[in-house]
């Protein structure tokens, strides 16, 4: 039992780690938060689905694919809207407002393409279930815990240890200063999006198999992710992994063992706590100051 | 200077005057459809107005405001099921309960700036809507919701939309009366002062903490009596009315009339609300238009529809030469 | 003595930014504060007002600690200050920003505000009047019902002075107040320090423009990386060759 417990645990914490990735990312190179993560999760779950079930392609194409759609995507609404709001110095609030409309854009346009009812993933491996320590665990879990682990190994990689990976942190910290060394800052700031949108639509992608499809599928995460983002640190890539598997732990945990109905509350509880008692986070961010 | 105050008494004079024949006039046309949307009109600016008393004037942003809409709205509709309290009166404890509580709220809330104090309402405001799918023992109805009776004033039911028309006529003009002593003051000056700087409104004596708390308190009862009122309307409330979208469309409608101002939120709420209805005959892509067209209005006119518009009258102004209407 | 700050120190991390300074401030006196960018003098100010609270030392003001105490706390206790960037309310118009410095000596709460209560209307109308009082002391009058964003630069400053000025503050710390000035508005500032003190309201300043400071200081403290290096009159001050190669910059 605790097994199984701790397998959806780390499957949802590993889905908060990349909603809280993508927060982290966008936060720290625009200054924005973005309330559409959750969404695009659900875009990366329908489309995989078709690629996948509708269309027919191997799985692996159906990821790339989606990838790809939603790398253009997080480039695109960076380029065209949040470009422009940022020039034009708008309020912040009217950024928010901005994202939360892109966010029922998507919800609604998922809607209309597809459908309301829950759509059912078929099964990406031939093989059912595994045995870990002795309990069946469902292949697409692991499969999902595999995937974050290692995308966010290959993230850590990238920014630490590539050119284009260090110019984007450089970019992040001070645009100016970067772009007096050469950087392209505004190339860094859409491929940042670009990537946030990417890691929404994978964890959409590996939740799908696992939950199912439907048009609400990311909103309540993306909500809940946040607090993923702010335990660890709001703007800290590291952070967030830590904040968003940590999460999904203790929301899991709690609800089996002491109450689910309101399993809701931990997320949003946790949220608050941090907030008001240590907003910088596990990792002592201190990205947002007075 | 006198003079355009005498300017703005005879206009809301005159505004005052259409507002009470306006059910007159629909009601001999027939129509009572209208009446209805001008019920909705005035609790949302109401609930409006509060918002605009906590971001307008003290720069403290909420996106959880539903929360205290659904106070007031779930708060009243108990009150009278399960204690027998008159109707009238459920609504002034219902707001003062979701006055107690954005109080307490505001409280920790007061020491985060902006992107984590509209994290911190939103997670409250997710909180309170959990508890209201979940509540203990079921007093809420649950998923299912409750079906609040009409209000009733002294045996005086409240049970066709003219009455309620004018009760919530009343009721707006008592709110906005209230708001407008309360900018236009000691208080008001304060709130000002820490939207504008923080900092420096410390120095200037100004228990900060303190104001913060206050704007938030008020600006819940405001909203938590704007949720009576929709309560008693409606006559069905559930968890579903009280999402967050409810509190974007606060925002929304409070930064399109144009914050900071008593006129601005009415403005906004009016507006955002009859678009709202006419955008329900798309049905399925409802959400997708509202979201396109509020993207479209963000990015094209980022001063709101009130700011908009303000500086073409400037502008209009003072091509001709003439003042510039410091209103 | 007014003002008694005793072996203040704060650090920000690692980076000592105010190391174990002591100063006093004599009432019906000008003091100066200076000292090379960067010194910790701004930093100061923000602990004697309340910003920071300090890791060690105590500071006195008129015989009542006030170290740790929040800025409310020590603009009720009588000291009030103005920024070195200018911090005025920008949307708000030049009256009503004096009316908001007049904040800590007004009474009218919540319900008596919004209600309006005689008591409330009568002390509105004093503190329209008294504002008036105070743009005239720095000539503001006619602009008082423009947006305080909209007045020049120059203007701005006056207007912060006066706006500290109008919580009646025993003390009133001045952080660069003739930065941004030109000569003629120089000579006007150090006109005006004159009558800030014969209302009885002492000065504690920081500046930059050696000349200033020099004629209108009587005493003068110096920092230099968080220490302070020397405290004397203009003319010790003027003599000390550790302060010449502080500013010099010499080692």
């Amino acid at each position: 039992m605790l097994i199984q417990v701790l397998v959806s645990g780390s499957v949802l914490g590993c889905v908060y780690g990349l909603i809280a990735l993508g927060y982290s990312l966008i936060y720290k190179a625009s200054g924005m938060m973005n309330f559409a993560q959750g969404d695009v999760l659900t875009l990366g779950a329908f489309l995989g689905y078709t690629f996948f079930s509708m269309l027919g392609f191997p799985f692996f194409l159906a990821f790339i694919l989606t990838l790809i759609i939603a790398f253009a995507f997080g480039l695109g609404i960076e380029r065209t809207v949040f470009r422009q709001l940022k020039a034009k110095n708008v309020l912040p609030i009217y950024i928010v407002l901005a994202t939360i409309a892109v966010s029922y854009i998507l919800q609604n346009a998922c809607q209309a393409i597809w459908t309301t009812k829950m759509l059912s993933f078929p099964r990406i491996f031939p093989i059912d279930s595994l045995k870990v320590f002795g309990v069946a665990i469902q292949t697409e879990s692991i499969f999902c815990v595999a995937v974050s682990i290692l995308c966010m190994a290959g993230l850590h990689f990238f920014m630490k240890h590539s050119r284009f990976g260090t110019a984007m942190r450089a970019s992040a910290m001070d645009s100016k200063a970067a772009q007096a060394c050469g950087i392209n800052t505004s190339l860094a700031t859409g491929v940042t999006w670009a990537i946030a949108a990417g890691l929404a639509a994978m964890a959409g992608m590996l939740l799908g198999p696992i939950y199912g499809v439907f048009i609400t599928l990311g909103s309540t995460i993306g909500r809940k992710g946040f607090a993923g983002a702010v335990m660890g640190g709001y703007g800290n890539m590291y952070g967030a992994m830590v904040g968003g598997v940590l999460l999904g732990l203790i929301e899991t945990l709690t609800s089996s063992y002491l109450s689910s109905t309101y399993k809701d509350l931990i997320a949003y509880g946790m949220l608050l706590l941090f907030l008001f008692v240590r907003p910088t986070g596990i990792f002592n961010e201190k990205a947002i100051t007075e | 200077m006198k003079k355009v105050m005498k300017k703005d008494s005879v206009k809301n004079l005159v505004l005052l005057l259409a507002s009470v024949l306006l059910p007159v006039i629909f009601n001999a046309a027939g129509q009572s459809y209208p009446i209805l949307i001008m019920c909705f009109a005035f609790l949302y600016m109401i609930a409006t107005s509060g918002l605009d008393v906590v971001f307008g004037y003290c720069g403290q942003i909420s996106m959880g405001h539903a929360a205290f809409f659904a106070i007031g709205a779930y708060g009243s509709a108990m009150l009278n099921r399960y204690c027998g309290i008159p109707v009238f009166f459920t609504m002034i404890i219902a707001s003062l309960l979701a006055t107690l509580v954005g109080a307490v709220i505001a409280y920790p809330a007061s020491k985060l700036v902006f992107h984590f104090l509209s994290l911190s309402t939103i997670a409250f405001a997710e909180i309170v809507r959990t508890l209201l799918l979940q509540s203990p023992g079921g007093i809420t109805g649950n998923a299912v919701g409750m079906f609040p009776k009409s209000i009733s004033l002294f045996g005086f039911q409240l049970n066709t939309y003219t009455r309620f028309y004018y009760f919530g006529l009343l009721f707006l003009v008592l709110f906005l009366l209230f708001k407008y002593t309360m900018v236009n003051s000691r208080v008001g000056r304060a709130f000002i002062a820490i939207r504008e700087n923080t900092h420096a409104a410390g120095g200037m004596g100004i228990n900060v903490t303190q104001y913060k708390v206050m704007a938030f308190a008020v600006s819940a009862f405001y909203t938590g009596f704007a949720g009576a009122m929709y309560a008693h309307l409606v006559r069905y409330i559930g968890p579903d009315t009280f999402t967050m979208k409810q509190s974007v469309m606060f925002v929304t409608m409070m930064l399109f009339g144009g914050t900071g101002s008593i006129a601005g939120p009415l403005a906004g709420a009016f507006v955002v609300l009859v678009f709202n209805e006419g955008l329900r005959a798309f049905e399925q892509y409802q959400m997708l238009l509202y979201g396109i067209l509020l993207l479209v209005v963000i990015v094209v006119l980022p001063g709101g529809i009130y700011g908009t518009v303000r500086s073409i009258i400037k502008r209009l102004a003072e091509k001709k030469g003439g003042q510039v209407d410091a209103a | 003595m007014l003002l008694n700050v005793d072996n203040i120190s704060l650090s920000f991390g690692s980076l000592k930014a105010v190391n174990e300074v002591s100063m006093t401030v004599e009432s019906g006196k000008i003091t100066g504060l200076i000292g090379p960018n960067g010194a910790g003098k701004t930093t100061f100010f923000n602990i004697i007002s309340g910003v920071y609270k300090p890791d060690t030392g105590t500071i006195t003001f008129d015989g009542k600690r006030i170290d740790g105490k929040k800025p409310f706390q020590i603009n009720e206790a009588g000291i009030a200050r103005t920024y070195q960037v200018i911090n005025l309310f920008k949307k708000m118009t030049v009256l009503e920003n004096v009316m908001v410095g007049m904040h800590s000596r007004l009474n009218s709460g919540f319900f008596r505000s919004v209600l309006r209560m005689p008591d409330q209307r009568k002390e509105e109308e004093e503190v329209r009047r008294r504002a008036y009082e105070w743009l005239g002391f720095v000539n503001l009058e006619d602009r008082a019902h423009e947006q305080a964003g909209s007045l020049s630069y120059g203007e701005q400053r006056l207007l912060e002075i006066v706006r500290g000025l109008a919580s009646g503050p025993k003390l009133i710390l001045l952080d660069e107040p003739a930065a941004g000035m030109n000569s003629r508005e120089k000579r006007d500032l150090d006109e005006l320090l004159q009558r800030i003190l014969q209302k009885g309201v002492s000065i504690l300043l920081i500046e930059h423009d050696m000349k200033l400071v020099m004629g209108v200081t009587d005493h003068i403290y110096v920092l230099n990386y968080g220490k302070k290096l020397a405290d004397g009159s203009p003319a010790q001050i003027q003599k000390n060759t550790d302060v010449i190669t502080a500013y010099l910059g010499g080692e």
